[in-house]
């Protein structure tokens, strides 16, 4: 059979898994402390019919060869983690990281997740918890008769409590940093977990060793470029395009074989 | 039945063979750094001893590589890079030879190892390039490395190595099995200073697909005229057996 149709078969299936890329991070195009994805393409192996060089009699060479290459494969996508921009909330318990660095979050089952996504909330235990009620790390309880709740640039939280006139130092934040944070792995929900690619996670007192500072009443936005997707988009559609009309081409080249002889 | 029957076959295989490298070509038309090959068929004459020369087989063959250049995408990523001018990426092969690519989407492994997209190791002034822990990784023009070692200020910064930038000539390079460009003889290449990258952007494939598609169409034309010989001969041989016929 043609090997056309294969090769661009390829082409198909890699522009299929761009498309499903992009279309996740114009999905997520307002999520709060989201990270684009980018795919990355490489050609597939070449295939030699016919070796340049080889002997056409005894005493000629073929001047060149045939060699075909394979087609295309996704791969890999790379997290962008460029900074998103910062909206202002003003909410006490909407904190944004500027700089380098990620939130720690434990999960059910014990171990530790880590997100860009600073939007916070007390749950019944008066923790600060995500908003799908994880614990943040290191725990903090912020006490029922609390007014407000500060948090400094460097992590202290703090609050006011009705009658008292000095704060109540409720505990630190901590910022957590990873050598390679490209290679930590996405989980959903905003979070994302340690891998051997990623390094081990250094935790530090935030705007510290490289590590950022703590923004309180902001959050994060992510850093999809909306119109940066819409042009890989097209992109993407015309190449698929492309390699349909050469599967199609090569069926009718096929067709016209069998119905003709 | 007349043997030229097998001029339009072995025609037609060469078709699609060519075929093949043209649909290679559109499939990797959003592959970054991709170059695009070429493909032409030549006449082989097998005619041998007297009588009228018509027995000539036509043969595809691979006609090299088009390494002119794709056209700058702008990404924004500090790890993207774009050569400028003539300019290639020497990267480290699976084999341990050097390669060159424009491909430059750069990561870096956890090993801290510079690597190209697909895993091969960006070499530097002397081989593969690591770079230190750092909270920010900077290309300059000229390929030199500049890092924010980890938990250091702003200001401090220190150079690591530099990426190998080569210029070969066009002549001597010789696409390989596995999609790297490799010169001719095998040999390595001598960095050139006088080339410039920029950063924060990627080469995109040199494929234009309007040339793909047409010499796809017109492919398909002249199979079709092929198989229009095959039937031909056919029938001349289908009448040749009625005309001959006794009964």
């Amino acid at each position: 059979m043609s090997q056309a149709l294969w090769i661009s078969k390829t082409g198909l299936s890699a522009q299929d898994t761009r498309l499903a890329t992009i279309s996740n991070n114009l999905a997520n195009a307002s999520t709060v402390g989201f990270k684009r994805d980018s795919v990355v393409f490489e050609d597939l192996l070449y295939q030699i019919r016919r070796q340049p060089g080889a002997q056409s009699s005894q005493n000629t060479q073929l001047p060149s060869g045939l060699q075909i290459g394979t087609g295309v494969r996704v791969i890999g996508t790379q997290k962008e983690f460029s900074a998103g921009s910062v909206d202002v909330t003003e909410k006490p318990l909407d904190i944004s990281i500027d700089g380098r660095g990620f939130f720690e979050i434990l999960l059910p089952d014990g171990t530790a997740a880590y997100t860009r996504n600073g939007q916070f909330q007390i749950n019944a235990e008066d923790e600060i918890v995500n908003s799908r009620g994880l614990v943040l790390q290191p725990a903090i309880t912020v006490p029922a008769e609390a007014q407000g709740v500060t948090i400094s640039s460097d992590g202290i939280v703090e609050a006011t409590i009705a009658g008292q006139a000095a704060t109540q130092n409720l505990g630190t934040l901590q910022v957590t940093n990873f050598v390679n944070p490209t290679g930590l792995q996405a989980v959903g929900s905003n979070l994302f977990v340690e891998t051997a690619a990623s390094g081990s996670p250094q935790a530090g007192t935030p705007g510290t060793q490289g590590l950022g500072s703590i923004e309180q009443g902001a959050l994060e936005n992510s850093n999809v470029d909306v119109v940066e997707e819409l042009v890989n988009m097209i992109t993407t559609q015309r190449t698929y395009e492309m390699n349909s009309k050469v599967i199609s081409t090569a069926d009718q080249m096929l067709q016209f074989v069998s119905q003709n002889l | 039945m007349d043997r030229g029957i097998y001029i339009a076959m072995a025609s037609g295989q060469n078709i699609m063979s060519a075929q093949s490298v043209h649909a290679n070509n559109l499939a990797n038309a959003n592959t970054t750094g991709f170059q695009t090959d070429f493909e032409q068929a030549t006449t082989h004459s097998v005619s041998y001893g007297d009588g009228y020369k018509s027995r000539s087989y036509a043969i595809t063959e691979g006609a090299g590589t088009n390494f002119s250049r794709g056209s700058m995408i702008d990404t924004g990523r500090d790890l993207d890079m774009a050569v400028e001018g003539d300019g290639w990426i020497a990267v480290q092969a699976p084999d341990g030879t050097e390669a060159f690519t424009r491909a430059g989407s750069l990561k870096i492994s956890p090993e801290g190892q510079l690597l190209t997209g697909n895993n091969l190791p960006v070499l530097g002034n002397g081989g593969p390039i690591a770079i230190p822990p750092a909270d920010k990784v900077t290309l300059g023009a000229d390929g030199t490395i500049t890092i924010q070692p980890q938990g250091q200020k702003v200001d401090v910064l220190s150079t690591v190595d530099r990426i190998k930038l080569v210029k070969p000539d066009y002549a001597q390079l010789t696409k390989g099995l596995d999609g790297l460009v490799r010169l001719r003889d095998g040999e390595e290449s001598v960095p050139d200073a006088s080339l410039r990258l920029q950063s924060g952007f990627l080469e995109s494939s040199n494929v234009s697909p309007v040339d793909e598609l047409t010499q796809i169409m017109s492919l398909a034309r002249q199979f079709e005229i092929n198989v229009k010989m095959m039937k031909t001969m056919e029938q001349n041989s289908s009448t040749a057996a009625q005309i001959l016929r006794t009964s």
